[in-house]
């Protein structure tokens, strides 16, 4: 694990991008949920745990759910994205509830939830 | 709060920050940490421990707010009173968590559950008003809110 | 086989989908399962109905929930075959949304277009906890690259290059820092990072610490191996929790990766990080104090110089810099110095992250190339004010900096700019403050501010800034006297340069900056006792009175007209307001603006009740007596009979003296008879308010000008004060070509020749041109005279628009057509006789002083239209001519008066209303009417100073005590008439409320004045018993 010349933090950092961009194969969507203690402080932890809850419950093998720090809308916290390529949605003012619906339609069924949607990046811009 | 086994711990405290130059302050928030205040026996004796002029501990403990030289509930919880918080309604807050507790601001609950503070900024400014129970923050806060969050710690 | 069953398929069998071949689905489908052995997992169910018939046939297939529609039966085999076997949703079967439904998201804001992201360039995009994601990321890259490629004053050269200045508050240039500590001589040398972020309203460093604290790390790690230190601390607020565990998590990643630590890289360079937690004193910012905290000391600065890169930590040279400017390091190594001097302005290179906190729309974090304007920031990035209102100030820099007022939209946001304005950088906190921001209360909170963080030591903070505070009280309590300002003025100044540190030498900035660019505000507060953003409790009894120009007591007759006293509510309103019937349909309602139920749902319909019961009068032929003061012997000329005219007469008929108007029209009202249209205000209705002063003994002599049928020095002769309310009649031309064609006409010698039945040709195709409230009157006559088409072209936006916006909403559902973004260019003439009219399309550009953005032509986009009209409507000034030279008027021929008595140039003589260039509503006309009343009597009384003057007691004041019960009633909406009945007459459009929905809209009053009013009322029965 220790980085002991410029090349060994070559190596670590093309092995870690081919796993965040590629996802390994199997992880088509990534969601982050922006969990500054701002998000946190407006109620992130419980999206998290519905996001979780929820992709369990529904067998989905092909996400990748993990944090990320404040990016800068607090006013529509808690903020989720979720990036599947290139393309990446941010979602705004997201509860538990939310969440749910987000992973049902947008994860599932490849359909954006347009009315919580704050930014678009990618192809879901055109 | 006298008592061997507390100096024991003290000294446990002091012993872990013998590597520092200057643990003073180090060393009163960890006690702090443990007892929720820091008694005035136990300032004395981190005085003599530390050989460090006992005025100069007192200042030091009385200098910042979060240390505190009285006891303090369980949870304290402080209240963002800033520019932002204030004008997004940190008055009301502050109005709801008196009447909720039964307690005024500066004041500790008669079960030695709550603490009511205001502080400086969270810098959570943007889901203003916000406020902190321990080391939790809290924002969007509402009356519905408010009484939601104390259930959690009641 | 039920606990083998992994998926169901639910195939719709309604009859729609039947139809449209879901059978032969079914089939394609089990023979798919089979072939593929999955028909033990997998269950196939068929289903009702499901709904969007439209879609079908139509699968949905569990767990997951995917939707499969439009299916055919070769479909069936890639479902199995992907979904099925390899969990691979089919992505051309699901439902496609319609266009219109696609687009929808792309409602979406600029907030992140117009970013540029340096020092946040990680926060929300990797995972904090994972170091590989900030690998990935490039991170530790520029490491590598100083300890394998450079030496030390290589990388201090390149961050001298790149002029990075300190982000956290006085700007000092960082390479220099680095500079100076490396020659500074004494072992070993420090790195501190100030991540004490005390500023309200400021929380960039938070964020990069919770979101990106390797960036933190690394950039120490760099500082270390160009100053030669071997050891940083990072000072964390004890607010920021979640930092301090986020940045240990990360410290401690960063050792296991060895890239903290001994011998890093291979390189025998040794650098660790630890971690201070403060524990809650705003002056441990300040980077004297903060090195005494982390000495375990109390936190109280020491003079400077010796600066901290000589004698720092342990009295050892030491850089302290804050989390921000850290944050910045590493990409300016990895892309160079010539890059990052290619971003910003002038003096101030790279981004600046600002904290958008208060009365916005997006309050976040924003990271902006320097050299961006305030107004796009507020606009563009944070979408504008909240609630649609205006804004009126930004604080930047927090307690230590400056309010920028909002005609400087245009500055650009660098050190040198705001420096200039008197606000400076600081950490970069913005706080957006709209028009319910009172400045002065603003002050008090940062000195109450400072007061609270100052650490004692040096007398003018600790002394000084108490004083100043204890002024400040005294002013937003209403007990300011003159002189305030400048004793605020005089010990800013002192505190400012003896203070020991920067916060006692910055805490008088909020203060002086609002003094400068909101004095009128401060002497509002002392003179008046006023606070016109209704802000200073002390100051009034409810929002609503104090925001009426007139100061009617409206809880008072709301209170009275729920207990169905009308005449008692008529009563109180004649008190402040001798026009109710007028008032009750025209006035724009500043006072429902501060309504405090509209902080619940929406405002009381005070207007709308203020009418019911004028009209309730008016219908029972009620007239309420008025008691008059005394009899005096002198007596008052007014000029015009308008809105200010008539309310200086009402008064100055109450105090006792003779009141004659002189009116030059035929009838008597001035623009509420011959330019408000009688759709709006009904002639009877006028007259009745003008019958009930007439009746108190004014004279109005109409077809009366002065200067044509009596002469000016007769009027100011015969009588002993003049009050001037001659409005603003002469209509301000366009300024171009074609302009004295005939068919062009100005708005208001329209109206009036209209309203005082005189003829009016009427067009077939008008164009209005202007967007207040003169040219939607010209435009809904216009249609009611029955033009064909009337075009209204106004050159900034709809939001803009200085009319009544219902005003607006009405004309467009009557047919008017509304045209923005449009100038006229050129009025078009065949004969001498209008044919069209020459436009200019503009667009918004930069901000003027108003706040509003200056609409600027775009190039070659002209039209041309035909039409046989064109009104003049871009504004009005005053006709001054026939009252000699003597009356000094200013540039734009306003007249000239002092603010506070309305005196003009001549003495006794003294004017009001629009004629002064006031905001030109009739209820500022009134007010101004009301307050020249008042200085005419104190004028009159100075010249007779012997005379005894009667004071008469406060009447006890009618208390209906009665607290309200908070209920949900919804606003009551008054009853219009319909549009095809309003455009073909000149009937009222807005009738008046029922005596119910009255008596219910005056149950939605929250009684703010309960708890004052009873207090006076205890004051007044003490002071009644004391007597007796």
């Amino acid at each position: 694990m220790k980085i002991s010349s410029i090349e060994d933090l070559r190596r670590i950092k093309e092995e870690a991008q081919k796993r965040t961009l590629l996802r390994e194969g199997k992880a088509d969507y990534r969601v982050v949920v922006h969990m500054g203690t701002c998000g946190i402080a407006a109620g992130a932890r419980e999206v998290m745990s519905a996001i979780l809850d929820e992709i369990a419950k529904r067998g989905l093998t092909n996400v990748m759910v993990t944090q990320a720090g404040c990016i800068g809308l607090c006013d529509r916290e808690p903020l989720v994205s979720v990036e599947k390529g290139e393309e990446r949605i941010l979602y705004g003012d997201i509860t538990p509830d939310r969440a749910r619906q987000i992973i049902a339609s947008h994860l599932v069924n490849g359909q954006i939830v347009g009315d919580w949607v704050v930014h678009a990046e990618g192809r879901a811009r055109r | 709060m006298t008592g061997l086994a507390v100096y024991e711990e003290i000294d446990e405290i002091i012993g872990k920050h013998q590597e520092e130059k200057t643990p003073l302050l180090s060393i009163l928030q960890e006690i702090q940490e443990r007892w929720r205040y820091l008694p005035g026996d136990v300032l004395g004796y981190v005085s003599r421990k530390l050989d460090i002029p006992s005025s100069m501990v007192w200042g030091v403990a009385t200098f910042y707010s979060f240390l505190k030289t009285e006891p303090a509930g369980e949870y304290v919880i402080r209240v963002c009173c800033n520019a932002p918080c204030h004008v997004n309604g940190s008055v009301d807050v502050l109005k709801t968590l008196q009447k909720e507790l039964g307690i005024k601001e500066g004041e500790t609950s008669r079960d030695g559950k709550f603490t009511l503070e205001t502080t400086s900024c969270l810098g959570v400014c943007g889901v203003a008003p916000a406020m902190m129970i321990n080391d939790v923050t809290y924002g969007n806060l509402s009356e519905d809110r408010i009484r939601e969050i104390l259930a959690l710690y009641r | 086989m039920a606990e083998q069953e992994r998926c169901q398929v639910l195939l719709c069998a309604g009859a729609a989908c039947i139809s449209s071949g879901a059978l032969k689905i079914k089939e394609a489908l089990v023979r798919e399962l089979q072939k593929n052995a999955l028909d033990n997992e997998v269950r196939l169910i068929e289903t009702g109905c499901v709904g969007p018939c439209n879609l079908g046939p139509l699968a949905i297939i569990y767990p997951e929930g995917v939707f499969y529609q439009k299916l055919t039966p070769e479909d069936a085999k890639e479902i199995v075959e992907e979904h099925l076997l390899k969990g691979r949703v089919v992505e051309r079967l699901l439902y496609q949304p319609p266009q219109e439904e696609r687009k929808k998201f792309l409602r979406e804001i600029d907030f992140f277009d117009k970013q540029l992201k340096i020092a946040l360039r990680n926060c929300g995009f990797i995972n904090p906890l994972n170091i590989e994601e900030y690998i990935a990321r490039d991170g530790y890259l520029a490491l590598s690259r100083v300890l394998t490629e450079m030496t030390p004053e290589e990388v201090i050269a390149e961050v001298k290059k790149s002029g990075l200045l300190g982000r956290g508050g006085a700007g000092f240039p960082t390479g220099l820092k680095w500079e100076l500590t490396r020659q500074a001589k004494g072992y070993p040398k420090f790195i501190i990072c100030n991540a004490d972020e005390g500023d309200p309203g400021a929380f960039m460093d938070r964020s990069i610490l919770e979101g990106d604290p390797h960036s933190v790390i690394e950039a120490m790690t760099i500082a270390g191996y160009a100053v030669g230190a071997e050891k940083g601390y990072v000072y964390v607020r004890a607010e920021y929790p979640l930092a301090v565990e986020r940045l240990e998590y990360a410290i401690n990643q960063a050792r296991e990766y060895g890239l903290l630590g001994e011998d890093i890289l291979n390189s025998g360079f040794n650098f660790d990080v630890e971690i201070r937690i403060g524990a809650g004193a705003f002056v441990c910012g300040e980077e004297t104090a903060l090195i005494a905290s982390v000495e375990g000391k109390r936190g109280m600065p020491r003079p400077k110089p010796p600066y901290p890169a000589q004698e720092g930590l342990w009295g050892k040279p030491t850089v302290i810099n804050n989390v921000e400017t850290y944050a910045n390091i590493p990409p300016i190594i990895l892309q160079g110095a010539d890059w990052f001097r290619s971003i910003g302005a002038e003096n101030s290179k790279g981004t600046k992250v600002f904290a958008l906190a208060g009365d916005i729309n997006n309050t976040g974090l924003v990271e902006v190339p320097m050299g961006i304007s305030l107004g796009e920031v507020i606009y563009d990035l944070g979408g504008g004010i909240r609630g649609g209102k205006k804004l009126k100030a930004v604080q930047i820099g927090g307690p230590s900096g400056g309010c920028i007022p909002v005609g400087y939209l245009n500055v650009k946001i660098d050190y040198d700019s705001l420096k200039e304005l008197g606000a400076i950088m600081g950490s970069g906190g913005l706080i957006v403050m709209d028009e319910d921001t009172c400045m002065v209360d603003l002050a008090r909170f940062f000195l109450e501010f400072v007061q609270d963080e100052s650490c004692g030591k040096c007398t003018p903070c600790r002394i000084g800034t108490k004083r100043m505070l204890e002024i400040l009280q005294r002013i937003t309590q209403g007990e300011g006297r003159e002189g305030d300002i400048e004793r605020l003025e005089d010990l800013a100044n002192q505190i400012k340069t003896t203070a020991l540190c920067g916060l006692g030498q910055t805490a008088p900035n909020p203060v002086l900056s609002t003094i400068h660019y909101f004095r009128d505000e401060y002497e509002a507060h002392i003179r008046e006792k006023k606070c016109p953003a209704v802000v200073c409790r002390p100051l009034f009894v409810s929002p609503c009175q104090h925001a009426c120009p007139l100061g009617i007591n409206i809880p008072g007759y709301i209170s009275c007209i729920k207990e169905g006293d009308y005449l008692g509510a008529l009563q109180i309103i004649r008190e402040d307001n001798p026009l109710p019937s007028v008032c009750g349909r025209v006035c724009h309602r500043l006072c429902e603006s501060k309504c405090r139920r509209g902080d619940m749902d929406e405002p009381v319909a005070i207007d709308d009740l203020k009418r019911f019961v004028a009209d309730y009068a008016r219908q029972n032929r009620i007239a309420l007596p008025v008691v008059m003061d005394r009899k005096r012997d002198e007596s008052v000329a007014v000029v015009g009979s308008g809105p200010a005219g008539l309310t200086c007469a009402y008064y100055l008929a109450r105090l006792g003296y003779s009141v004659t108007i002189f009116e030059a029209l035929p009838v008597a009202g001035g623009m509420l008879a011959a330019g408000i249209p009688s759709y709006r205000l009904p002639r009877e209705a006028l007259e009745y308010d003008i019958n009930q002063i007439k009746a108190m003994g004014v004279k109005i002599e109409l077809n009366k000008a002065v200067g044509k049928e009596i002469s000016w020095k007769e009027v100011r002769e015969k009588f002993d004060a003049v009050f001037l309310g001659i409005g603003a009649w002469k209509s301000a031309p366009l300024g171009i070509p074609g302009e004295n064609l005939s068919g062009v006409i100005a708005a208001l010698d329209f109206l009036r020749d209209f309203n005082l039945g005189g003829h009016v040709e009427v067009p077939r195709r008008a164009v209005v041109v202007g967007g207040g409230n003169a040219a939607i009157d010209a435009a809904r006559t216009l249609l009611r005279l029955g033009a064909e088409e009337v075009n209204v072209v106004y050159r900034r936006t709809r939001g803009e628009m200085p009319a009544i916006s219902e005003e607006v909403e009405a004309a467009e559902e009557e047919g008017v057509i509304f045209h923005f973004l449009m100038a006229p260019l050129e009025v078009i003439g065949e004969n001498g006789k209008v044919k069209g009219i020459r436009l200019q399309r503009m667009k918004l550009g930069e901000f003027d002083r108003s706040g509003r953005r200056r609409p600027i032509p775009v190039e070659g986009a002209e039209a041309f239209w035909e039409c046989d009209m064109v009104v003049e409507a871009v504004g009005q000034i005053p006709e001054v001519e026939s009252l000699g030279e003597m009356l000094s008027v200013d540039h734009r021929g306003n007249i000239l008066v002092d603010r506070y008595s309305l005196s003009t140039s001549l003495p006794g003589v003294f004017a009001g209303g629009d004629a002064i260039g006031e905001e030109a509503t009739v209820v500022h006309a009134m007010a101004l009417g009301k307050k020249a009343a008042f200085s005419i009597h104190q004028y009159l009384r100075d010249l007779k100073p012997e005379e005894e003057e009667v004071i008469i007691r406060p009447e006890r004041p009618k208390i209906l005590e009665e607290p309200p019960v908070l209920q949900e009633i919804p606003r009551v909406k008054p009853p219009e008439l319909p549009v095809r009945e309003r455009v073909c007459s000149f009937s009222e459009v807005k009738l008046c409320l029922e005596e119910e929905d009255a008596r219910r809209e005056a149950e939605r009053c929250l009684r703010c004045d309960l708890e004052k009013v009873l207090k006076k009322y205890q004051e007044i029965v003490m002071a009644e018993e004391e007597v007796q």
